[in-house]
Protein backbone atom coordinates (compact mmCIF):
# COMPACT_ATOMS: atom_id res chain seq x y z
CA UNK A 1 0.00 0.00 0.00
CA UNK A 2 1.13 3.42 -0.67
CA UNK A 3 0.43 5.28 2.67
CA UNK A 4 -1.36 8.16 0.51
CA UNK A 5 -4.92 9.01 2.28
CA UNK A 6 -5.54 12.12 0.09
CA UNK A 7 -6.91 11.50 -3.01
CA UNK A 8 -7.60 15.13 -4.32
CA UNK A 9 -7.10 18.86 -2.87
CA UNK A 10 -10.23 20.78 -3.49
CA UNK A 11 -9.38 24.16 -2.24
CA UNK A 12 -6.59 25.58 -0.09
CA UNK A 13 -6.42 29.05 1.14
CA UNK A 14 -2.55 30.06 2.47
CA UNK A 15 -2.45 29.68 6.00
CA UNK A 16 -5.71 29.29 7.09
CA UNK A 17 -7.78 26.34 5.62
CA UNK A 18 -7.82 23.31 2.89
CA UNK A 19 -10.36 21.02 1.36
CA UNK A 20 -9.84 17.66 -0.25
CA UNK A 21 -11.12 14.32 -0.97
CA UNK A 22 -10.69 10.11 0.01
CA UNK A 23 -12.79 8.21 -1.81
CA UNK A 24 -12.91 5.34 0.16
CA UNK A 25 -12.64 1.67 -2.26
CA UNK A 26 -13.37 -1.76 -1.40
CA UNK A 27 -9.48 -2.97 -2.44
CA UNK A 28 -8.29 -1.01 0.36
CA UNK A 29 -5.77 -3.39 1.76
CA UNK A 30 -6.68 -1.98 5.35
CA UNK A 31 -10.14 -3.27 5.19
CA UNK A 32 -9.20 -6.94 5.15
CA UNK A 33 -8.65 -6.77 8.76
CA UNK A 34 -10.72 -4.05 10.23
CA UNK A 35 -12.86 -6.17 10.41
CA UNK A 36 -13.38 -9.42 9.10
CA UNK A 37 -16.55 -10.08 7.28
CA UNK A 38 -17.71 -6.10 7.63
CA UNK A 39 -15.27 -4.05 6.23
CA UNK A 40 -15.51 -0.37 7.70
CA UNK A 41 -12.55 2.21 7.55
CA UNK A 42 -10.41 3.04 10.32
CA UNK A 43 -10.93 5.92 12.35
CA UNK A 44 -7.28 6.33 12.61
CA UNK A 45 -7.04 6.11 8.77
CA UNK A 46 -9.19 8.88 8.16
CA UNK A 47 -7.46 11.06 11.20
CA UNK A 48 -4.51 10.21 8.94
CA UNK A 49 -5.69 11.67 5.82
CA UNK A 50 -6.65 14.71 7.70
CA UNK A 51 -3.07 15.20 9.30
CA UNK A 52 -2.02 14.18 5.49
CA UNK A 53 -4.19 17.17 4.04
CA UNK A 54 -2.59 19.32 6.99
CA UNK A 55 0.95 18.69 5.75
CA UNK A 56 -0.60 19.93 2.08
CA UNK A 57 -1.45 22.95 4.00
CA UNK A 58 1.98 23.80 5.36
CA UNK A 59 3.76 22.99 2.53
CA UNK A 60 1.77 25.18 0.34
CA UNK A 61 1.78 28.11 2.93
CA UNK A 62 5.82 28.07 3.23
CA UNK A 63 6.01 27.88 -0.40
CA UNK A 64 7.03 23.61 0.52
CA UNK A 65 9.76 24.56 3.09
CA UNK A 66 7.54 22.69 5.84
CA UNK A 67 5.46 19.93 6.24
CA UNK A 68 3.36 19.04 9.43
CA UNK A 69 3.75 15.63 11.77
CA UNK A 70 1.34 15.18 14.75
CA UNK A 71 2.16 14.99 17.91
CA UNK A 72 -0.91 15.27 20.53
CA UNK A 73 -4.50 14.90 19.77
CA UNK A 74 -6.59 16.90 22.00
CA UNK A 75 -9.67 15.26 21.36
CA UNK A 76 -11.11 13.31 18.29
CA UNK A 77 -14.65 11.95 17.94
CA UNK A 78 -15.55 9.59 15.71
CA UNK A 79 -19.25 9.60 14.68
CA UNK A 80 -20.77 7.07 12.25
CA UNK A 81 -18.65 4.50 9.59
CA UNK A 82 -17.46 5.16 6.45
CA UNK A 83 -17.82 2.22 4.54
CA UNK A 84 -16.21 1.04 0.78
CA UNK A 85 -18.29 3.20 -1.86
CA UNK A 86 -18.10 6.37 0.32
CA UNK A 87 -16.50 9.58 -0.82
CA UNK A 88 -14.59 11.42 2.37
CA UNK A 89 -14.83 15.27 2.05
CA UNK A 90 -12.08 16.21 4.08
CA UNK A 91 -11.32 20.21 5.02
CA UNK A 92 -8.38 21.09 7.73
CA UNK A 93 -8.90 24.88 9.46
CA UNK A 94 -5.88 26.39 11.39
CA UNK A 95 -5.80 28.53 14.00
CA UNK A 96 -2.08 30.37 14.47
CA UNK A 97 -1.09 30.20 18.10
CA UNK A 98 1.51 32.58 18.99
CA UNK A 99 4.53 30.21 18.59
CA UNK A 100 3.93 29.01 15.13
CA UNK A 101 4.53 25.79 15.83
CA UNK A 102 1.88 25.58 18.42
CA UNK A 103 -0.97 25.61 16.24
CA UNK A 104 -4.70 23.60 17.14
CA UNK A 105 -6.24 22.30 14.04
CA UNK A 106 -9.79 21.35 13.64
CA UNK A 107 -10.36 18.95 11.03
CA UNK A 108 -13.41 17.50 9.87
CA UNK A 109 -14.41 14.77 7.54
CA UNK A 110 -17.80 14.04 6.39
CA UNK A 111 -19.64 11.91 3.46
CA UNK A 112 -22.94 13.20 1.70
CA UNK A 113 -22.47 16.55 4.27
CA UNK A 114 -22.90 14.25 7.40
CA UNK A 115 -20.32 14.14 9.80
CA UNK A 116 -18.42 11.61 10.51
CA UNK A 117 -15.26 12.65 12.38
CA UNK A 118 -13.83 15.91 13.99
CA UNK A 119 -10.41 16.25 15.42
CA UNK A 120 -8.53 18.58 17.23
CA UNK A 121 -4.83 18.51 17.05
CA UNK A 122 -1.17 19.74 16.87
CA UNK A 123 2.18 18.95 15.83
CA UNK A 124 5.49 19.90 14.46
CA UNK A 125 6.38 21.34 11.65
CA UNK A 126 9.48 20.23 10.10
CA UNK A 127 11.95 21.08 7.17
CA UNK A 128 10.04 19.55 4.19
CA UNK A 129 13.39 18.93 2.39
CA UNK A 130 14.60 16.72 5.08
CA UNK A 131 12.13 14.11 4.68
CA UNK A 132 11.09 14.40 0.83
CA UNK A 133 11.95 15.57 -2.20
CA UNK A 134 10.71 18.82 -2.26
CA UNK A 135 10.15 19.33 -6.36
CA UNK A 136 9.05 15.66 -6.40
CA UNK A 137 6.19 16.98 -3.89
CA UNK A 138 5.73 19.76 -5.50
CA UNK A 139 4.86 18.14 -8.98
CA UNK A 140 2.85 15.34 -6.79
CA UNK A 141 0.98 18.38 -5.49
CA UNK A 142 -0.67 19.49 -8.85
CA UNK A 143 -1.47 15.94 -9.68
CA UNK A 144 -3.14 16.22 -6.53
CA UNK A 145 -5.32 19.36 -7.61
CA UNK A 146 -5.96 17.53 -11.24
CA UNK A 147 -9.87 17.69 -12.23
CA UNK A 148 -10.61 20.87 -9.53
CA UNK B 1 -1.35 -3.66 4.58
CA UNK B 2 -1.88 -5.85 7.60
CA UNK B 3 -4.18 -3.46 9.74
CA UNK B 4 -3.17 -5.23 12.72
CA UNK B 5 -0.82 -2.84 15.46
CA UNK B 6 0.45 -5.26 18.28
CA UNK B 7 2.42 -8.18 17.64
CA UNK B 8 2.23 -10.19 20.67
CA UNK B 9 -0.61 -10.22 23.96
CA UNK B 10 1.96 -10.55 27.04
CA UNK B 11 -0.82 -10.53 29.82
CA UNK B 12 -4.28 -9.90 30.54
CA UNK B 13 -6.21 -9.22 33.32
CA UNK B 14 -10.02 -9.85 32.15
CA UNK B 15 -11.87 -6.57 32.96
CA UNK B 16 -8.37 -4.69 34.53
CA UNK B 17 -5.72 -4.37 32.53
CA UNK B 18 -3.59 -5.76 29.12
CA UNK B 19 -0.04 -5.48 27.83
CA UNK B 20 1.20 -6.71 25.03
CA UNK B 21 4.06 -5.16 22.40
CA UNK B 22 4.60 -4.20 18.76
CA UNK B 23 7.87 -4.02 17.05
CA UNK B 24 8.06 -1.66 14.30
CA UNK B 25 10.18 -2.92 11.35
CA UNK B 26 11.36 -0.65 8.44
CA UNK B 27 9.41 -3.36 6.27
CA UNK B 28 6.00 -1.82 7.09
CA UNK B 29 3.95 -0.97 4.23
CA UNK B 30 3.56 2.54 5.29
CA UNK B 31 7.38 3.68 5.17
CA UNK B 32 6.63 3.41 1.54
CA UNK B 33 5.59 7.12 1.77
CA UNK B 34 5.78 8.05 5.11
CA UNK B 35 8.56 9.54 4.20
CA UNK B 36 10.66 9.04 1.25
CA UNK B 37 14.27 10.35 2.36
CA UNK B 38 13.46 9.49 6.20
CA UNK B 39 11.42 7.28 7.88
CA UNK B 40 9.24 8.08 10.52
CA UNK B 41 6.48 5.97 11.87
CA UNK B 42 3.23 7.78 11.59
CA UNK B 43 1.87 9.03 14.89
CA UNK B 44 -2.33 7.52 13.95
CA UNK B 45 -0.51 4.16 14.15
CA UNK B 46 0.73 4.66 17.64
CA UNK B 47 -3.26 5.19 18.66
CA UNK B 48 -4.39 2.48 16.77
CA UNK B 49 -1.88 0.06 18.61
CA UNK B 50 -3.13 1.09 21.49
CA UNK B 51 -6.48 0.83 20.61
CA UNK B 52 -6.41 -2.61 18.82
CA UNK B 53 -4.83 -3.88 22.04
CA UNK B 54 -7.46 -2.27 25.01
CA UNK B 55 -10.18 -3.12 22.58
CA UNK B 56 -9.83 -6.56 22.65
CA UNK B 57 -9.21 -6.47 26.23
CA UNK B 58 -13.00 -5.59 26.49
CA UNK B 59 -14.06 -7.90 24.30
CA UNK B 60 -12.08 -10.79 25.86
CA UNK B 61 -13.76 -9.30 29.38
CA UNK B 62 -17.37 -9.52 27.87
CA UNK B 63 -16.70 -13.00 26.53
CA UNK B 64 -16.63 -12.30 22.89
CA UNK B 65 -20.66 -11.54 22.88
CA UNK B 66 -19.79 -8.20 21.61
CA UNK B 67 -17.84 -5.79 19.24
CA UNK B 68 -16.26 -2.70 19.95
CA UNK B 69 -15.54 0.47 18.42
CA UNK B 70 -13.88 3.32 19.08
CA UNK B 71 -15.47 6.40 19.51
CA UNK B 72 -13.58 9.24 21.29
CA UNK B 73 -10.15 9.68 21.95
CA UNK B 74 -8.65 12.40 24.15
CA UNK B 75 -5.46 13.60 25.73
CA UNK B 76 -3.46 11.84 23.18
CA UNK B 77 0.49 12.00 22.64
CA UNK B 78 2.41 10.39 20.42
CA UNK B 79 6.29 10.85 18.95
CA UNK B 80 6.50 12.95 15.99
CA UNK B 81 10.13 11.74 14.34
CA UNK B 82 10.00 7.85 15.38
CA UNK B 83 12.76 5.71 12.85
CA UNK B 84 12.01 2.02 12.94
CA UNK B 85 14.01 -0.21 14.61
CA UNK B 86 12.61 -0.12 18.32
CA UNK B 87 10.10 -2.52 20.64
CA UNK B 88 7.27 -1.16 22.39
CA UNK B 89 5.70 -2.07 25.16
CA UNK B 90 2.00 -1.31 25.10
CA UNK B 91 -0.57 -1.57 28.43
CA UNK B 92 -3.99 -0.71 28.57
CA UNK B 93 -6.38 -0.57 31.51
CA UNK B 94 -10.27 -0.11 31.83
CA UNK B 95 -11.92 2.30 33.78
CA UNK B 96 -15.04 0.99 33.79
CA UNK B 97 -16.99 -1.02 31.32
CA UNK B 98 -21.27 -1.88 30.71
CA UNK B 99 -23.07 -3.51 28.21
CA UNK B 100 -22.90 -0.69 26.04
CA UNK B 101 -19.97 1.43 26.43
CA UNK B 102 -16.07 0.91 28.27
CA UNK B 103 -13.49 3.86 29.12
CA UNK B 104 -10.33 3.29 29.45
CA UNK B 105 -6.50 4.42 28.98
CA UNK B 106 -3.09 3.40 27.49
CA UNK B 107 0.16 3.91 26.74
CA UNK B 108 3.36 2.98 24.77
CA UNK B 109 6.88 2.47 26.31
CA UNK B 110 10.49 1.90 25.27
CA UNK B 111 13.12 0.66 27.35
CA UNK B 112 11.08 1.71 30.20
CA UNK B 113 10.11 5.14 28.75
CA UNK B 114 6.91 6.13 27.85
CA UNK B 115 6.63 7.17 24.16
CA UNK B 116 2.79 7.81 23.86
CA UNK B 117 -0.37 7.46 25.53
CA UNK B 118 -4.13 8.07 25.19
CA UNK B 119 -5.41 9.39 28.39
CA UNK B 120 -9.25 8.92 27.73
CA UNK B 121 -10.71 6.49 25.14
CA UNK B 122 -14.16 5.10 24.85
CA UNK B 123 -15.54 2.31 22.74
CA UNK B 124 -18.99 1.68 21.91
CA UNK B 125 -20.43 -1.82 22.20
CA UNK B 126 -22.58 -3.87 19.20
CA UNK B 127 -23.51 -7.71 19.70
CA UNK B 128 -21.28 -9.62 18.66
CA UNK B 129 -22.89 -11.91 15.01
CA UNK B 130 -20.20 -14.37 15.69
CA UNK B 131 -18.54 -14.78 19.73
CA UNK B 132 -17.20 -18.28 18.29
CA UNK B 133 -15.53 -16.30 15.37
CA UNK B 134 -14.29 -13.75 17.35
CA UNK B 135 -12.77 -15.82 20.14
CA UNK B 136 -10.83 -17.70 17.04
CA UNK B 137 -9.58 -14.25 15.74
CA UNK B 138 -8.48 -13.75 19.57
CA UNK B 139 -6.44 -16.41 19.46
CA UNK B 140 -4.67 -15.97 16.19
CA UNK B 141 -4.09 -12.41 17.11
CA UNK B 142 -3.43 -12.61 20.41
CA UNK B 143 -2.16 -15.93 21.14
CA UNK B 144 -3.58 -19.04 23.01
CA UNK B 145 -2.89 -18.64 25.90
CA UNK B 146 -5.18 -15.44 26.88
CA UNK B 147 -8.66 -17.70 25.64
CA UNK B 148 -9.34 -18.88 29.13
Amino acid sequence: MRYLLVDRVTAVESGRAIEGVKNVAMSEDFLEFHFPKNPIMPGIMLLEALVQLTGWLEAVSSDFKKWFLVSRVLKCSFYGFVIPGDRVELSVGCARAPSKDLSVYTGIAKVNGKRRLKAEYQGNLVDLETIEEVEEQKRFFEILKRGV
Amino acid sequence: MRLLFYDRISDLVVGESIRGTKTFCLSEEYFRKHFSRRPLVPGVIFIEAMAQLLGWLVIRSHDFRLSAVMSLIEDVKMPPDLRPGFSAEISGRLISTSKSDSLGSAKMSVDGVEIASIGRIIYVHSRAGDPAGLRALFGYYGGADWME
